[in-house]
């Protein structure tokens, strides 16, 4: 665990060093909130139960799982870097657990995954999103956005792990990101959604990610959520599953790449 | 019993073997013996397997067939052991040119658990001895190539390691840096009881710094001993024929005298090692005469570890 920490702060210390990546990490998720938002909140607004600004309140969380997802994507490649580069050989020489060599960079991903978060919410909070207070839902959401983090960061370093080519790595992964993001209810209600699509967005943890952090941060979220008909406790359990899923996918094309 | 003798040998592999692939056959089975407090070359033409040997030893690639120990640890079994008793400076470099220099070091450090107060003492004392005081805290990607070499040699020493491993350490090194990384290298070996293996392209180098020298080629290890003993093997003295013409007539007849020792024939050159070169230099052109072979240039010299090296990879020692 030392070692994952250690690995962590290198990771860290490097971000913070690097002004480009902060200030990107920093701006990207307030121009979805406001320019999406704000956009798509006034094409959909009439339409939507709450009004025009309810649509900020209900895609907020979408926005939460869709920066968790970037980060995880930007987790791989620094991974797939440092393959690259032979940094790695660093850490295979180093008397540490192999698994820490993942975690390390997992948890730098969930470490900053969770401040983009925050910015999120403070930033949905400002322009006007229907969102709680309560320090607990704040806390229940970071845990549930935390584990969906790892979990996509999982499928980041698996795809980092089995490529050499860090153009295969985006291009996969952007395939696999498109779908997770619009076949869920990230962006539009599942009542309104055909069924073929229904039926993806129930098998997408980022539909459960969302309805979770609906429950969570939105004022009177348990009934918005509800219409979903998936309960808070699946919502916990899918992402936690989808977590450890994740990380033994990683830790096996890991190994993989290593012979 | 086992345990305790091996105790006393750096590195020990028997039979080790590395496929890649089905076809391409990097390590051919390689036995070594290295006692401990012995600085040992690797010696070999590009390709030849030094850095596949030097991953497996270091437990970067499991062997396909074999079994190897460092340190008295089984690099298979007691991986986190050889790990934790090993110091390695790659070939390729593998610095993170977002760090500073002296950030590359403390985090190298804390990998192995080192403590506050032995990180701050050893990096001064490393970035002293490869004069980077002044680089230390600028990020790695501003350092020149020999900057880079030398922050990267000294990571490998952070950790004052029982076994050294040095992959073409000085490749790109100016000679003063060159001499001063050898003597410390000598230096830990004789103060602090330290063994190294060491690949290398400069043969004076090999000659000064090691012990004991293997050559290697096609993933086998073709001979091996002190540099002295490898040297005395080629004769008093080496002549050096480059000609063209009949040469393998020529080689034939060379072989049949009783006066030469050695003859070895690559890259448009004949090497003869003989009691004397002086006595033995007329016979030799007379039988070049004999058999058509056109003499251009001929030498007599001493011989050294790079005729040692052309004799059995039948390449000059840097091609
Ligand atoms: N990962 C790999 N996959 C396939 N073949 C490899 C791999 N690594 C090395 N080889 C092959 O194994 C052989 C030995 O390579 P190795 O790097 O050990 O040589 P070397 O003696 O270190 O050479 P050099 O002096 O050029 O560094 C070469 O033929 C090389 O092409
Ligand atoms: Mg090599």
């Amino acid at each position: 665990m030392s070692a994952a920490i250690t690995l962590w702060n290198k990771h860290m210390v490097k971000s913070l060093r690097n002004s480009m990546e902060m200030s990107s990490m920093l701006i990207q998720p307030v121009l979805w909130v406001v320019l999406f938002g704000v956009g798509m909140g006034s094409l959909l607004g009439p339409n939507m139960p709450g009004g025009q600004d309810f649509y900020i309140t209900f895609m907020l969380p979408g926005i939460i799982a869709l920066t968790a997802s970037g980060g995880a994507i930007g987790g791989g490649s620094t991974w797939l870097n440092e393959r690259l580069q032979g940094i790695v050989k660093e850490y295979l020489a180093a008397p540490i657990p192999r698994l820490s060599i993942l975690m390390g960079n997992a948890l730098s991903t969930v470490s900053k995954g969770l401040v983009q978060s925050l910015v999120i919410l403070i930033v949905g909070l400002i322009v006007g999103a229907n969102m709680t207070t309560n320090p607990l839902g704040w806390l229940g959401a970071l845990l549930l956005v935390s584990a969906f983090t790892l979990g996509f960061a999982g499928i980041a370093l698996a795809m980092a792990s089995s490529t050499d080519n860090t153009g295969a790595y985006h291009a996969m992964i952007m395939l696999l990101n498109l779908p997770l993001l619009f076949l869920s209810n990230a962006l539009y209600p599942l009542e309104t959604m055909p069924t073929w699509m229904r039926i993806g967005a129930l098998i997408n943890p980022t539909t459960y990610v969302v309805t979770g952090l609906r429950y969570l941060l939105i004022v009177n979220g348990t009934e918005l959520a509800r219409v979903e008909a998936i309960p808070l406790w699946l919502c916990f359990l899918v992402i936690a599953i989808f977590a450890i899923l994740g990380m033994w996918l990683a830790s096996r094309r890991f190994k993989k790449s290593l012979n | 019993m086992v345990e305790s003798s091996n105790k006393r040998l750096a590195i020990k592999a028997e039979g080790l073997v590395k496929r890649f692939d089905e076809n391409i056959l990097a390590v051919n089975g390689i036995d070594l013996t290295i006692e401990a407090n012995t600085i040992f070359a690797l010696l070999g033409p590009n390709g030849a397997g030094k850095t596949t040997t030097i991953n497996m030893l270091t437990t970067l690639l499991a062997p396909t067939e074999g079994s190897a120990s460092v340190a008295g640890f089984d690099v298979i079994k007691q991986a986190n052991e050889v790990r934790n008793a090993i110091g390695v400076t790659f070939q390729e470099t593998t610095l993170d040119d977002e760090l500073t220099g002296r950030q590359a070091l403390d985090f190298h450090a804390r990998l192995y658990g080192m403590s506050k107060d032995q990180r701050t003492a050893k990096i001064r004392e490393l970035l002293a001895l490869v004069e980077l005081e002044e680089a230390a805290d600028r990020t790695i990607s501003t350092y020149s190539g020999g900057m880079k070499r030398r922050l990267e040699l000294i990571r490998g020493l952070m950790t004052d390691p029982e076994v050294l491993f040095l992959d073409e350490p000085t490749l790109g090194l100016d000679p003063q840096s060159r001499a001063r990384i050898g003597d410390y290298i000598v230096e830990l070996k004789e103060k602090h009881g330290m063994s190294v293996l060491l690949t290398t392209h400069y043969m004076d180098e090999a000659e000064k710094l090691s012990d004991r020298v293997a050559i290697i080629d096609h993933g086998k290890i073709l001979t091996e001993g002190t540099p002295s003993e490898l040297v005395e093997q080629m004769g008093a003295d080496v002549i050096t024929i480059i000609g063209h013409g009949n040469r393998e007539e020529f080689v034939s007849k060379i072989n049949d005298l009783p006066c030469c020792e050695t003859v070895t024939s690559g890259n448009g050159l004949v090497q003869i090692g003989v009691d004397s070169g002086s006595k033995h230099l007329v016979e030799v052109i007379s039988q070049a005469n004999q058999s058509d072979f056109v003499v251009d240039d001929i030498s007599v010299a001493k011989p050294s570890l790079g005729d040692v090296f052309l004799k059995f990879t039948g390449r000059q020692f840097r091609d």
